[in-house]
């Protein structure tokens, strides 16, 4: 429609506008800048040009970093993406299930730094639950000082995080699931498919858009964990847990290096934007899936 | 479909994974230290539910609750106000450059807050208003933004567009069609919109670690941090302080669990 007055539409987004641009878009332009300084927060910015960059990758905890969120994200796919559908496919397969997806649901709800000290408890070597289950269980051998071994430290956040979001996208997909017209089901049903083949052949192709887009965000999300790291292990032991944004915080205030921070997250915003447009080329476009 | 007990048994033994954790939490708020240490799956010996008033006036969970209230209501009110102005008129209305402020809001949908949260840093320093509530509800304001105005859209769509030339024809301006037919139409978004707004900023940890130094001024994530920092000892009043920062929230979430499952999921659907 055209406006009743012309400076209306203006006014109506100028808030908006005001806000995301002051906040966000400003500094985005911003951290680009400063990526190509020197800079330690207070004194004058100096120009360093491409530095930063070269200095970026061939910082081994930096580009180790990379490595620890892909195997995070590798794990947390299968522990929230893949448990998510499984778990969505079983509760869509009953009536009276209201109880199980809200149970599911309820870590998502919490604060992650919540849930993160909660864990920290767990897996306390010294008063945890999960050790002495274990030890109660006749398991001792499996007994870990989760959080301090190396060889246990990634997994452990991976698992956790797993157990945090299963429940989220099984909450995804069951709407998806949702929205598939009954008669499909019912007929399938009616010509003998079990549950499970219901699931395979018939639920998980129809909602496949949901699954490209449970992907993305479980890869954009882990590349980007924080809170469960910060909290739990701060990127040790021995930097095996150290993730971009874990290490991007200690540069910033920590080490005070405002200018290669700047670069550290430079590259990773163009790692995400650039898994956002692979998405977009990638992703299905068509008629074989449910429309929203 | 037929009852079945054994899946019914399996989703309950499944569900322990959830509860298990969620109840030694809350029950070893009422144990001692040696309780915690000694027998950590045993029930609380006696019941007394004092400790839950000692975290709250004692270790200041109370002052972290207010602030995380008042910094969340207003930006959840901002988003709503400021996102539902800006979808109406990217949605119903032409103007010129319309498109391309609309595809700088949709930026905002993919960057991630570790792209600008340096340099917001040193623009709040400059502006002197690190240590402030500003400095939370000013960026929560302009994360929620992106997606509610991209929801608010989809919502819009979906109305009758006769509605408004109706409107138009009896001589409404844009600004009266907004207050009288789109905000009451909108309603089923508005609460979808809230929900997930809320929650983002109710849990928001990274920015409220590094702008708010004054423990006064802390929201419910940092400052259970620093409870958890101060109280590193304190075993039961610790577990007594994560269980009151989660039982409201699993009450709000039973009771509104259909609004906040379709919030949390709408965005990823649409």
């Amino acid at each position: 429609m055209k406006p009743t007055s012309r400076w209306i539409p203006y006014f109506l987004v100028a808030p908006a506008l005001l806000i995301f641009s002051i906040a966000i878009l400003g500094p985005i332009l911003a951290t680009f800048g400063l990526s190509l300084t020197d800079w330690d927060g207070f004194s004058t910015p100096s120009f360093v040009g491409f530095e930063n960059f070269t200095h970026a990758f061939a910082d081994k905890i930096y580009m180790n970093s990379y490595w620890h969120a892909g195997v995070y994200i590798a794990v947390t796919l299968v522990l929230e993406v893949a448990v998510g559908l499984l778990l969505a496919g079983l509760v869509s397969s009953k009536r009276n299930t209201t109880f199980y997806r809200v149970a599911f649901f309820t870590p998502v709800m919490l604060p992650l730094v919540v849930i993160s000290v909660l864990w920290s408890f767990i897996l306390n070597p010294d008063l945890g639950i999960l050790n002495r289950l274990l030890g109660q269980l006749g398991l001792e051998s499996w007994q870990h000082i989760w959080l301090g071994d190396q060889s246990t430290a990634l997994i452990s956040l991976s698992v956790i995080s797993g157990w945090i979001f299963a429940g989220f996208y099984m909450a995804i997909f069951y709407a998806g699931f949702q929205r598939i017209p009954s008669s499909i089901i019912e007929s399938a049903r009616l010509d003998g498919a079990s549950e499970w083949q219901l699931l395979r052949g018939i639920k998980i192709p129809m909602v496949k858009n949901l699954t490209e887009v449970a992907v993305l965000i479980c890869f954009t999300g882990g590349i980007q964990v924080f809170d469960l790291v910060y909290v739990l292990t701060n990127g040790g032991p021995y930097e095996t847990t150290q993730v971009p944004t874990t290490y991007l915080v200690r540069v910033v205030f920590r080490d005070q290096q405002m200018g290669y921070g700047s670069a550290l997250a430079v590259i990773l915003t163009l790692v995400v934007v650039a898994v956002g447009l692979v998405y977009n080329k990638v992703r299905t476009k068509g008629d074989a899936v449910v429309e929203y | 479909m037929k009852r079945n007990p054994v899946f019914h048994i399996a989703m309950a033994m499944y569900s322990l994974i959830y509860f298990v954790p969620l109840l030694w939490m809350a029950m070893s708020s009422l144990k001692s230290n040696e309780e915690i240490a000694m027998d950590p799956l045993s029930l609380p010996t006696t019941w007394d539910f004092s400790v839950f008033a000692e975290a709250f006036t004692a270790g200041g969970l109370d002052k972290y609750a207010i602030n995380s209230a008042i910094v969340t209501g207003t930006c959840t009110s901002a988003v709503l106000l400021f996102g539902s102005m800006a979808a109406f008129a990217f949605t119903r209305l032409n103007f010129r450059f319309s498109k391309q402020l609309m595809a700088l809001i949709t930026l905002g949908l993919i960057l991630p807050l570790q792209s600008y949260f340096i340099a917001q840093n040193a623009l709040f320093d400059s502006l002197g208003i690190k240590d402030t509530r500003m400095a939370l509800i000013l960026p929560y304001t302009a994360m929620g933004l992106p997606l509610a105005i991209w929801l608010f859209r989809a919502y819009i769509q979906n109305l009758p567009k006769e509605i408004f030339e109706a409107a138009r024809v009896d001589g409404a301006s844009d600004l009266q069609v907004y207050k009288t037919i789109l905000v009451p139409m909108l309603k089923p978004g508005i609460a979808t919109v809230a929900v997930f707004t809320m929650l983002g900023a109710w849990n928001e940890f990274l920015l409220a670690l590094v702008y708010i130094q004054n423990d006064d001024l802390k929201t419910i994530p940092t400052g259970l941090l620093s409870f958890s920092t101060r109280y590193s000892t304190n075993y039961h009043l610790l577990f007594a302080a994560l269980t009151i920062v989660t039982i409201p929230m699993i009450i709000l979430y039973v009771i509104f669990n259909r609004r906040v499952i379709e919030g949390l999921t709408e965005g990823a659907i649409k």
